[in-house]
This record gives structure tokens, sequence and C-alpha cells, in this order.
């Protein structure tokens, strides 16, 4: 279930308490709607990511060693050029799911992007 | 492992090898006595213990591998191990010192990294050359096993082509690191190092009876998983060793190493076992690595695993720190962790002789 609709029954639910739920909820999925995750120490930080569908998803590689973030699926939904130092990648997940991926030089670096 | 020349971790490590092989340990302050070294290294360094009649003195290899890495070469001839210090060298003769093969291995020059853990790599890939053009008998050709450029762009491959050409060994024979065969899957090293070979870039050929074989183990990686050789590749390895006969010394040349050296950081080939299976008829075979940047070596039965140095920059020990990534030293040490090795083949005796020494 989306947010979009979760946050229509709360609110119908809440309509009767007068409780401003919309703000705080429409507030939450602007703040969702991009995620960062950092490459460090031959690590995905978060490794496990939980997102909204719609949210755009950026990775950016803090380490020394260039990364790249491949999905493990085939075919690949996403796979990113190499990132060297400070460079980033960005992937918005339009559908539900999850999307293990891996860094295709240093194969031992997983991570997965659960989309709701 | 090897600590760095001179430090107490040497010191160390050659005192637990010499109560394993029964053999004194040398007093540093002998390091540059070379007569009292002679003179103690007559007293020990013939085979005397033969107990698988293979002519290989294991115990007498095993000193061999305690004094590897500060400077001493080992030479089977005759049936015979002897080691010299390096520094005694320019004192024998040509063939004393050479053998019959002889080709020095470098590796993970990463052309194109420039990070704090060394900021000009081609700097020391030009003392690599440097130290390779000192040897005191030049070296038939060389091995690079692989990350010779750290982003895989052409300007980096064209630099490292460059500063090797003015190494006195001109043959250079290739296999791919993982920072070679970015965005293109290995597109570009095929064209520039792929002639004559197979599959993603695996070939062999033959020196003065030595059979070498170059396998690619970057390609192709599965997430969580190890270097891989896969199936095509190691049907071609059996076929290409099948009719040779088992007394053919092999070298098998790769970039990540065949044996398991850390899992956890992927220093290992899931499908390396099924390679060495093929080869296990062999009376000698020797494994040269790199991808780890660091020396490292292994005996099992007749297989030598060794690993390399890198010509860029060092990475930690297995386990000792949270990634493999580079590892900062302070600037004046940088040196002493880079190295080159250096291998010998004398014809008819079975080890390889293989020497590590630093850039410094």
């Amino acid at each position: 279930m989306s947010i979009a609709g979760l946050a229509a029954i709360l609110m119908l639910g809440m309509a009767g308490l007068g409780i401003g739920q919309k703000s705080s909820i429409a507030v939450a999925q602007d703040k969702a709607s991009t995620v960062e995750v950092k490459i460090d120490n031959f690590s995905f930080g978060p490794a496990s990511l939980t997102v909204a569908v719609g949210t755009t998803v950026t990775w950016t590689n803090r380490d020394d060693i260039p990364h790249t973030v491949v999905s493990t699926d085939d075919p690949k939904t996403f796979k990113s050029k190499v990132l060297d130092t400070d460079e980033k990648f960005s992937y918005t997940f339009s559908k539900a799911g999850t999307y293990p991926y891996f860094c295709s030089i240093h194969p031992k670096m997983t991570g997965k992007v659960i989309v709701q | 492992m090897q600590g760095r020349r001179g430090s107490p971790l040497t010191l160390y490590r050659a005192a637990r090898v010499s109560e394993l092989s029964g053999v004194h340990w040398i007093r540093r302050s002998d390091e540059n006595n070379t007569e009292a070294q002679l003179i103690h290294r007559k007293k020990n360094d013939e085979i005397i213990h033969d107990h698988n009649n293979d002519g290989i003195d294991r115990r007498g290899f095993l000193k061999c591998m305690a004094w590897v890495g500060t400077g001493t070469l080992c030479v089977i001839q005759g049936g015979v191990l002897k080691s010299y210090a390096l520094s005694r060298l320019p004192g024998m003769t040509a063939k004393e010192a050479m053998g019959e093969v002889s080709f020095v291995q470098i590796s993970d020059s990463h052309m194109g990294f420039n990070k704090p853990a060394n900021p000009d790599v081609a700097a020391t890939l030009k003392v690599a050359v440097d130290k390779i053009n000192a040897l005191p008998t030049a070296p038939e050709f060389m091995l690079h096993t692989g990350d010779i450029s750290h982003l895989s762009k052409p300007e980096e491959f064209d630099t490292v082509d460059q500063i090797l050409k003015a190494a006195k060994p001109k043959n250079v024979f290739f296999v791919p690191g993982e920072h070679d065969v970015l965005n293109d899957d290995g597109k570009q090293y095929l064209e520039r190092y792929g002639k004559g070979t197979k599959g993603s870039g695996w070939y062999s050929f033959d020196k003065k009876g030595v059979h070498f074989i170059g396998l690619v183990n970057v390609m192709n990686l599965k997430a969580g998983g190890l270097g891989t050789l896969g199936h095509g590749q190691l049907e071609w390895l059996e076929d290409d060793v099948k009719h040779l006969k088992s007394s053919t010394p092999i070298v098998v040349f790769a970039h990540i190493p065949l044996w398991s050296v850390y899992p956890e950081w992927g220093w290992g080939t899931d499908d390396s076992a099924q390679a060495l299976a093929y080869l296990k008829k062999f009376g000698s075979v020797t494994v040269l690595n790199g991808h780890i940047h660091q020396t490292l070596q292994k005996v099992e039965g007749k297989v030598t695993f060794h690993t390399a140095a890198s010509t860029a920059f060092p990475q930690p020990q297995p386990g000792k720190a949270d990634s493999p990534g580079p590892m900062k030293v302070p600037a004046d040490q940088l040196r002493s962790v880079l190295g080159i090795t250096d291998v010998n083949y004398v014809q008819g005796q079975q080890a390889l002789a293989v020497v590590d020494s630093t850039l410094a």
C-alpha cells in the first residue's frame, strides 16, 4: 500500500478527532522523496534501506577507492558507472519491490533497497 | 606475511620459522656482514632432507622463504638449494645468479590513483622499473598481474605502457585486474592486451620448457562472491594442460589470489579448486597473484602460492583494518612497502625461486 493510501485512511480515521495529521504526513513524504546512502570503508550505509515508491536514492562515494552500484537482477534495474571519491549516482524507484544490489568491483559489498 | 625490512616484526617472523625448520637465526647485526652470513650459510644450505624423494628439501625451502622480503635470492642448482644475499649478487656469475628462466612480476600499478596513500603512483612505478633494470642479470620478460590502471581510463593505460618501455625486459605479459575492466566489460583491456588470448583474456605460452598460464578471475563477479574463473575458462585450462608431461614446470598468474587468503575481503577465487585439480599431476606449480597489495606465500604440496606487493600503495594485512582499502604509511616509508618480485627457474629442478624486494 502506498503512503498516500495509508495517509488517506489515517486522515479519515482522525477527522473526528480534529487532529492535524495531514500536514505532518505530507511533510514526512516530502522529506522521504530523496534519501542518501553513503559508500565508505567498502560498505553501503545504510546497507538496508526502506523507501516509498517514487523516492530517489542517491549514493555518494566517500571512500578513497572507486565503487559501483549495480542491481543484482537480470536485466539490471540500475547500474551506475564507476564512482570515484565524491561522485554520486541516483536512481528513482517507481515500482515497489526489493532491490538487492552490490559493488561490481568489490562484490562482497552488498546492500538492498526495499520499496513500499 | 612479511614485516618491513629491519622492523621488529621481521625479526620475530624469522625466528619463528627458524624454530620450525631447526635453522639458526642470523643476528640482525650480521645483516651487513656477508662474510659471516656466507660461513653460516655454507653450513646450512645444502639439501640434507629429502623425505619425499622429489629433490626438494622442504625445510631448506622454508628456511629460504623466511628470508624472502629481506632481499635474499634462493636458487636451486644441481639439486642443491642455495641462498645468496642480494648484496652479494654482483659478485656472482650470471649463470649462478640467473638459473635458466628469469622473469619479474609487477602488480597493481593503479595508474590514476592520487589519494594520500600515494599521490604519485607514476613515480613509484618508475622506481620499480629502475629496480628491475638494476638487477644483476636482466630478466627475460615481465608479468603484470593486473590493476594496471585505476579507473580503466585510456590515458592511464597509456602512461603505464610508456613507463614500462624504459624497462630492459621488453616483453610484458598482462592479466587484468578488476580496475582494468570497468564500464565496458573489459572491451578496452582486450583491445590493448588481448591479442592471442581467449575469452576475457586468458592464454598460455612456453619459455624454455616452463609453461605459463595467464588466467582472468575478475569478470562477471557475483554479488557477495569472490573472484571467479568461470566454466569456459576452466574447460580451456583442462584442455590446455592435458597433454603436458607432469615434469613440466607450471607458472599460473592471475590477479585475485587463487587460494583463500581472506574471503571476508573478497581475497580468494570461488572456483580455483577446480583449476588446481587440473594441475594436480604436475611436479612443480607456482601461482603468482596480485590484488592484495602485500607479499604473502604458501606452500601446499607441490604448489607454491605467492602474491606480489603493489607498485602503488599497500593494503592492510587480513583482518587488521575495517576494510581492505589503501593504507597510509609515513611518506618516507612508502617505498619500503611497495615492491617487485624476481623469479628464477633452473631446468631440471622443481621449485622456482621467488624473491620479493621492496622499492626502498
